[in-house]
């Protein structure tokens, strides 16, 4: 069984691998379909970084070859030289910018699972009646309002607040504490949060008029133990289904966040790059992410069989 | 009549509220179970013999459902609508109960072992060591092989059979004065289905539990119980000795619930009659008999007056005109006559 | 109660036996009738007509140009005055006028807001200032206008921009160094929308300077929704804007759900090998970080002079999205394929036309078309994103998701430009999602006997 496991991720591990080699070559033949030659950017005009770049990447040989270069690149985990900012390492931005989207977006994705789990469960456990009612108002708006919408509503709403108190409560944009993480955090986690509660609604009302929640009851188990016990367990499985898709929605939603609040994270920094047309830092970012969304679909997959015995033992 | 019988059920009501009106599921059901004794309540699918008991356990989720009004007391204690007597939940302690499909009725991310230790935590208050020791002690004397293994494994990997075992041994791990068992063997394959029911004759001859088995198959009634109550449309329509409903049946829902029952007996050249037709609407049951419009005998008495309950032996009832004493047609004849056509 | 033999004769004739139960009604106006009784997706259906309305209609009834911009009104909110007084054509100012503490020499006017001060104590010089919030104890002057480093020019007069509403003035003293010292005087003025008789002809208000002197009042033109950040009109860009969005909402969805139905049946039909092989390309597809590769083709594609960009996006999308609704089909198809009643038409020797056409697609239309409104949110989201981060349709083509991009800069001034795009997305997708969820309520075949 153990070895059945390892082997388990073995394969995953492998089909991560082959499909970050998919997502690299589309990247490269992408980007190859860019009209026009990516060094006559007026951006790009030192001479330094041209001849540096010419024969890094052999920009005089054939396609393929060029294929192949960027591949071996890759394989060594080098991303290449920014194409705009003279000799500045793709991994380099990758190692300073991300570190801070991964915390804004952690905080997001434990926001999102907390609160879909929590809302989620409560509406249904109070299914027609007030609470159930509010909250899924409110849910039917956290999906239908864009996030750079929230995120710019929340900053309005921090800064009549800050000015109402007279001091400023929460800062209203910026990085560093943990206090500029909040608000962005939650704008980034509201619309997964709102999508995790009416997943987790769902599949509790499921739970409740299942059979094996009957047999509980059949059993005199008090009702707080079949809720933690028979229904919460059992209800949290669909929600953790989709949590490696919705990491990829937050990672994107990082984006707009980062930009709205001034956050110096690797998605501010791609959305520039592609503003200014720095491909090397586009091809770099897009494969980074893809691998990184790749991996974390693989890591959610084998949490999912730690939860449901049905998907670890077989 | 001697002391009171550890089960007394009477006038039970059961509604549902529904966005098409009101479902009177169960309409003034009585009945009764003794230790040692296997009461069966027969009929068709939605006849209410499935609520009528989770109305008792109290597993009929309120709203919808409204129960009442009506009584169940067990040992002389009502325990409708509440469950508790003496501050303490008599499910699970005092009564077991088993359901038809064991394949959803066990929580599938829960050892087994687990599952059947679960009620001895609850109302014994054992520890999990102990508890999971007596679980193991259970699924042995329910028959599970390697029992010390099967406790560690999921549901997902036992077969149907051995789930129902386990499922028995759940119910009766408090040692219950009652058996609740709704179609328990309904999901199973017939070579499954013998060995369930001998299992739940031999733990109800060495407990002295008693026995409600809940089924549609007719085969397993005579197999099994003691007393017999055929429910229709919500209602007892017959109730006796097994012996008296089914070689002195004087209900024509009875009678034709035998003559849709495959045979090998002595006539087997009897073809199989189907009843035509489908059950009243539970949203506005009929004034008179619920069977009126699907009976043979169908008299002029039979569509506005709702038929008294009959006394025709020692306990044996029949909720029908056809024993009123003014009626002088006999059930059986009739039938005997229409069903050799 | 008594009964007679009477009571006992059995009953002649026919009784009904079936006669209770309820009529039958085929798939489709059993899932009409469900999707009537959805009070919430009837709303949102006749939401989603009114939306369309809106966007096919409205300009023919709200016919002013998206694109032209009325230079009087600029980042006007809805609902505000529009008259205008008729002044003389602009005359220059020296500085004439009385002396005194800070005051406006004439009328404050959107034409020009003239300044006259006496020299602050102690001042080498002043600068004035000009906000649009009170100045408070924490010395928000707000914008500077002009600075002075003697005391012989007392006066100014601002032109910058003016429009009608409040201003708060301040002239500050600077210090030897020519720094601002805690020294100032503030003034609150209320500024009159003014025209001139040229103006009114020009922007077509009037058709010449005869109909109207000096002294009277003009209305200027109409935007029932305001102005954005050029003075183009509000309603008639969200017209424009809608067709946009919704066109990428609509059309891109119907796309690749399109395709995804054609590629997955015929995965789930073939089956085998191939049906292997065109599953892990969907799979491959699936992978692609969507949004990037979004941004990635927009990119590779390139948007020319003259060109709203919306192709390149409708192209992309149907490119990465189509995965979705091919394995949901296959899904389907291989159930189906499995189902009793089709193996029974197969036996009774039905054709593969017929059973695509006859079991298959009608069994699976109705995941398809919940699977489609669902996507049409989706779709007008990703718009909304792309144009939000500048990836989306290219400028001057409005769309819901651009106009928001432009109206977050100015969201603390003039709210306006941000809510209503904003509010149009919010009430499509909601208006969307929430026809889903009837339609998927109304054509599950599981709630068919229930409740």
């Amino acid at each position: 069984m153990r070895q059945g496991m390892a082997w388990y991720v073995c394969k995953r591990l492998l089909q991560g691998v082959v499909t970050v080699w998919f997502i690299a070559t589309a990247t490269f033949f992408a980007m190859h379909n860019v009209p026009g030659d990516p060094l006559l950017n007026d951006r790009a005009m030192t001479p330094a970084i041209r001849a540096n770049l010419e024969a890094r990447y052999g920009l005089d040989q054939p396609l393929f070859n060029q294929y192949l270069i960027y591949l071996g690149n890759l394989a060594q985990g080098d991303f290449g030289i920014s194409f705009t900012q003279e000799n500045r390492q793709v991994n380099d931005i990758i190692r300073e910018h991300f570190p801070v989207s991964a915390t804004l977006g952690i905080l997001a994705v434990l926001f999102a699972a907390a609160g879909g789990v929590l809302w989620g469960a409560l509406t249904a456990l109070y299914r027609n009646r007030m609470p159930d009612y509010v909250i899924m108002f409110l849910v039917i708006l956290g999906i239908s309002v864009p996030s750079f919408v929230v995120a710019a509503l929340s900053q309005l709403g921090l800064v009549t607040l800050n000015t109402l108190v007279g001091r400023s409560l929460l800062p209203v944009a910026g990085w560093g504490s943990v206090f500029h993480m909040l608000t962005p955090a939650l704008v980034l986690g509201l619309s997964t949060m709102a999508y995790l509660t009416r997943l987790m609604r769902s599949s509790m009302l499921e739970i409740i008029d299942s059979d094996f929640v009957r047999t509980a009851k059949s059993k005199g188990v008090p009702p707080a133990l079949i809720f933690s016990r028979h229904q919460l367990r059992n209800a949290i499985l669909p929600v953790v289904t989709v949590l490696g898709p919705q990491i990829a929605v937050i990672t994107t939603g990082g984006f707009v966040v980062e930009l709205v609040f001034a956050i110096p994270g690797l998605g501010r920094f791609f959305v520039e790059a592609v503003q200014q047309l720095d491909y090397t830092v586009i091809m770099g970012t897009t494969v980074f992410y893809g691998a990184f969304l790749v991996f974390m679909v693989i890591v959610v997959d084998l949490l999912y069989g730690f939860i449901d015995p049905r998907v670890r033992l077989q | 009549m001697t002391a009171a019988p550890l089960l007394q059920v009477e006038d039970l009501h059961v509604e549902f509220a529904t966005h098409g009106g009101t479902v009177r599921a169960v309409r003034g059901v009585d009945f009764s179970v003794d230790s040692n004794r296997t009461l069966a309540i027969v009929g068709e699918s939605g006849c209410g013999k499935s609520v009528s008991v989770q109305s008792i356990m109290g597993l009929i989720p309120v709203p919808p459902g409204r129960i009442g009004p009506g009584s169940a007391l067990l040992r002389g204690q009502e325990i409708l609508g509440n469950n508790v007597v003496n501050g303490r939940d008599v499910r699970g302690s005092e009564i077991g109960m088993i359901f038809q499909d064991p394949m959803t009725s066990l929580n599938p991310t829960m050892t087994i072992g687990a599952q059947i230790a679960e009620p001895l935590q609850v109302h014994r208050g054992y520890g999990a060591g102990r508890a999971r020791e007596e679980a193991i002690r259970l699924l042995e004397s329910c028959r599970i092989p390697e029992a010390r293994k099967r406790a560690g494994q999921y549901p997902f990997e036992f077969s149907g059979g051995m789930l129902q075992r386990a499922m028995i041994a759940m119910a009766i791990s408090c040692k219950p004065a009652l058996l609740i068992a709704d179609e328990p063997t309904t999901a199973l394959d017939v070579t499954i289905q013998s060995q369930i029911l001998d299992l739940m004759r031999d733990l109800q001859r060495e407990t002295g539990m008693a026995i409600i088995l809940i089924t549609h198959d007719l085969g397993v009634v005579a197999r099994m119980a003691d007393e017999v109550l055929v429910m229709y449309a919500g209602e007892v329509v017959e109730k006796g000795g097994v012996d008296d409903v089914f070689y002195r049946s004087a209900h024509p829902y009875t009678l034709g619930l035998k003559a849709a029952m495959p045979s090998n007996r002595d006539d087997s050249a009897q073809v199989l009659t189907p009843i035509d037709g489908s059950p009243p609407d539970l949203f506005a049951p009929p004034g008179g008999c619920g069977y009126f419009a699907r009976c043979p005998y169908a008299m002029q008495a039979c569509e506005d007056n709702h038929p008294e309950s009959f006394d025709l032996h020692a306990d044996h009832f029949a909720r029908c005109w056809l024993h009123h004493e003014d009626c002088d047609v006999e059930a059986t004849d009739v039938h005997r006559t229409t069903a050799s056509e | 109660m008594s009964y007679g033999a009477a009571d006992f004769l059995p009953v002649s004739g026919q009784r009904d036996v079936h006669g209770i139960s309820r009529p039958s009604l085929s798939y489709l106006q059993d899932a009409w009738l469900r999707l009537k009784a959805n009070r919430r997706a009837l709303a949102s259906l006749y939401l989603v007509l009114g939306l369309l309305f809106f966007t096919i209609a409205g300009p023919w009834i709200w016919r002013v140009d998206s694109a032209v911009q009325d230079l009087d009104q600029i980042s006007q909110p809805p609902g505000v005055d529009r008259a205008a007084l008729i002044v003389p054509d602009y005359q220059s100012w020296d500085g004439a006028g009385e002396a005194g503490p800070l005051h406006v020499v004439g009328d404050a006017t959107s034409q020009s807001v003239r300044l006259k001060w006496d020299a602050l104590p102690g001042a080498n010089g002043h600068r004035v200032y000009r906000n649009i919030f009170p100045v408070g104890p924490e010395l928000a002057y707000g914008m500077p206008l002009a600075e002075f480093f003697d005391n012989t020019i007392l006066y100014h007069e601002d032109r910058l921009d003016l429009r009608p509403g409040r201003y708060f003035y301040s002239v500050v003293a600077l210090g030897e160094d020519g720094a601002v010292t805690a020294n100032y005087e503030s003034l609150t003025v209320d500024v009159r929308r003014v025209t001139t008789l040229a103006e009114a002809v020009d922007r077509g208000l009037i058709e010449n300077g005869d109909q109207l002197a000096v002294g009277d009042s003009i209305e200027l033109q109409l935007h029932p929704l305001g102005t954005d950040y050029l003075g183009r009109d509000m309603l008639a860009r969200l017209m424009a804007g809608a067709r946009v969005s919704l066109f990428i909402g609509i059309v891109a969805p119907a796309l690749f759900v399109l395709f995804g139905v054609v590629f997955g049946a015929a995965a789930g039909f073939i089956g085998g090998r191939v049906d292997q092989f065109m599953m892990r390309f969907a799979d491959f597809v699936v992978a692609l970080p969507f949004l990037l590769f979004m941004i990635l083709f927009k990119i590779a594609f390139g948007i020319g002079p003259g060109e709203s960009g919306v192709m390149p996006m409708l192209v992309a999308m149907v490119v990465l999205l189509w995965p979705a609704t091919a394995r949901l089909v296959r899904g389907q198809i291989l159930q189906l394929r499995e189902a009793a009643y089709v193996q029974a038409s197969q036996l009774l020797g039905a054709r593969t036309n017929y059973l695509v056409l006859r079991h298959m697609l009608p069994n699976t239309l109705g995941v398809v078309l919940v699977t489609l409104t669902f996507e049409i949110p989706k779709a007008i989201f990703v718009e909304a994103f792309l144009s939000f981060i500048g990836m989306g349709v290219a400028p001057p083509t409005p769309s819901w998701g651009s106009m928001s991009n432009e109206g977050i800069a100015t969201m603390l001034t003039t709210p306006h430009e941000l809510i209503f795009p904003a509010l149009f997305i919010s009430i499509t997708v909601l208006a969307f999602n929430l026809l889903g969820d009837g339609l998927r309520d109304a054509l599950d075949a599981r709630m068919r006997n229930a409740g």
